[in-house]
């Protein structure tokens, strides 16, 4: 009962993909049909065309298995062996000291900004 | 064949995701075990990569859908968003900055060739959407998948540490970190810290693509001419 309801409403959400589609032939802004998919469902959610309850379980199993869907692509990885082999560990070794000071700075600044949000709260 | 490629990428997946949730080290991390046991499958049945990825191309094609789905995190917790507006755009436009200008100068510090350049800069974002940006800036879409997976699992095992050695204490700075960061694999993490570090999670991940889009188009080609 429960997987009928997840696929009909993954269903439905390639309505909104397909909506996306046909709006990024209309407006010529370099923004991926998903991207449009995701403002127009955003749309319909808060204008009350649908209902939460239309998408949600869909939308949570999506997002809860995200890591399923990108396995294929990770599997493609085989068709670049060359590169790979030669610069793999350097590009590693760039992506983790990049991730690094990318998550410290955001952290970082939003933990400020909370800070001053609160003692100014306070005061 | 289609039908059994992508059951054994389901099966494999789901004994990955139960490995690493009994036996936690980055090598069992599902986004790494999972595509070595089916390229060893794939191998072993003398099936070619490019036969398994047309066979199993209707699975990453849910990436899509997924994007869209992150409308209903958006939508539930407008309240939020609202309220944090302005942290939120503040910190991920600093975050997506940072993400860009170290790529750069350390990929430039490796000698890496000009296309990997390109493909490698929009890498901290989700794949659907770091595509579309390789693409804009002339990239390789494939190459760019592979290099957002490899954030994505480094993001997810070195995240927590980094938190940690910061001492960063506020959901919304461990959630957004972890959302810009390592976009979906993050979310995964955030999940396990609790729902608000979940929700500004999947919050930095849209608002990161977004902002990212915008690079796409006024920084990056400055930046590579």
């Amino acid at each position: 009962m429960k997987l009928g309801i997840i696929i009909i409403q993954v269903l439905f959400l390639h309505v909104f993909l397909f909506l996306g589609v046909v709006l990024k032939q209309v407006i010529p802004l370099p923004i991926p049909a998903s991207m449009f998919g995701l403002g127009l469902l955003f749309l319909a959610l808060s204008c009350h065309i649908i209902k939460i309850e239309w998408v949600e379980q869909g939308a949570t199993w999506l997002m809860a298995e995200l890591l399923l869907f990108f396995i294929p692509s990770a599997v493609g990885i085989v068709n670049y062996q060359q590169i790979i082999s030669m610069q793999g560990v350097e590009i590693v070794v760039l992506i983790a000291v990049s991730t690094m000071i990318v998550m410290g700075m955001t952290a970082l600044t939003a933990e400020k900004i909370t800070a001053r949000k609160r003692s100014s709260e306070q005061h | 064949m289609m039908v059994v490629f992508t059951l054994a990428t389901y099966i494999i997946y789901i004994f990955a995701k139960k490995t690493y949730g009994k036996i936690a080290i980055p090598f069992f991390h599902p986004l790494l075990l999972a595509p070595i046991l089916l390229i060893v499958l794939i191998s072993i049945t003398h099936v070619s990569a490019n036969q398994y990825l047309q066979d199993s191309k209707w699975l990453s094609h849910m990436l899509g859908p997924a994007t869209v789905a992150f409308a209903v995190p958006i939508y539930k917790n407008l309240p939020i968003v609202k309220k944090y507006i302005g942290t939120i755009i503040v910190s991920i436009t600093a975050g997506t900055l940072v993400a860009i200008f170290t790529t750069l100068l350390l990929s430039k510090l490796i000698h890496l060739k000009y296309d990997f350049i390109i493909s490698i800069l929009p890498r901290s974002i989700t794949t659907p959407i770091a595509i579309e940006v390789s693409k804009e800036i002339g990239g390789l879409p494939t190459l760019t998948t592979v290099f957002v997976i490899i954030t994505g699992v480094i993001g997810g095992v070195v995240g927590p540490s980094v938190l940690k050695w910061l001492s960063i204490k506020t959901p919304i700075a461990r959630g957004l970190a972890l959302g810009m960061g390592a976009h979906g694999v993050g979310t995964n993490k955030a999940m396990e810290y609790g729902k608000q570090e979940a929700t500004f999670s999947s919050l930095a991940m849209i608002f990161a693509a977004c902002i990212t889009l915008v690079w796409g188009v006024l920084l990056i080609p400055y930046l590579l001419s």
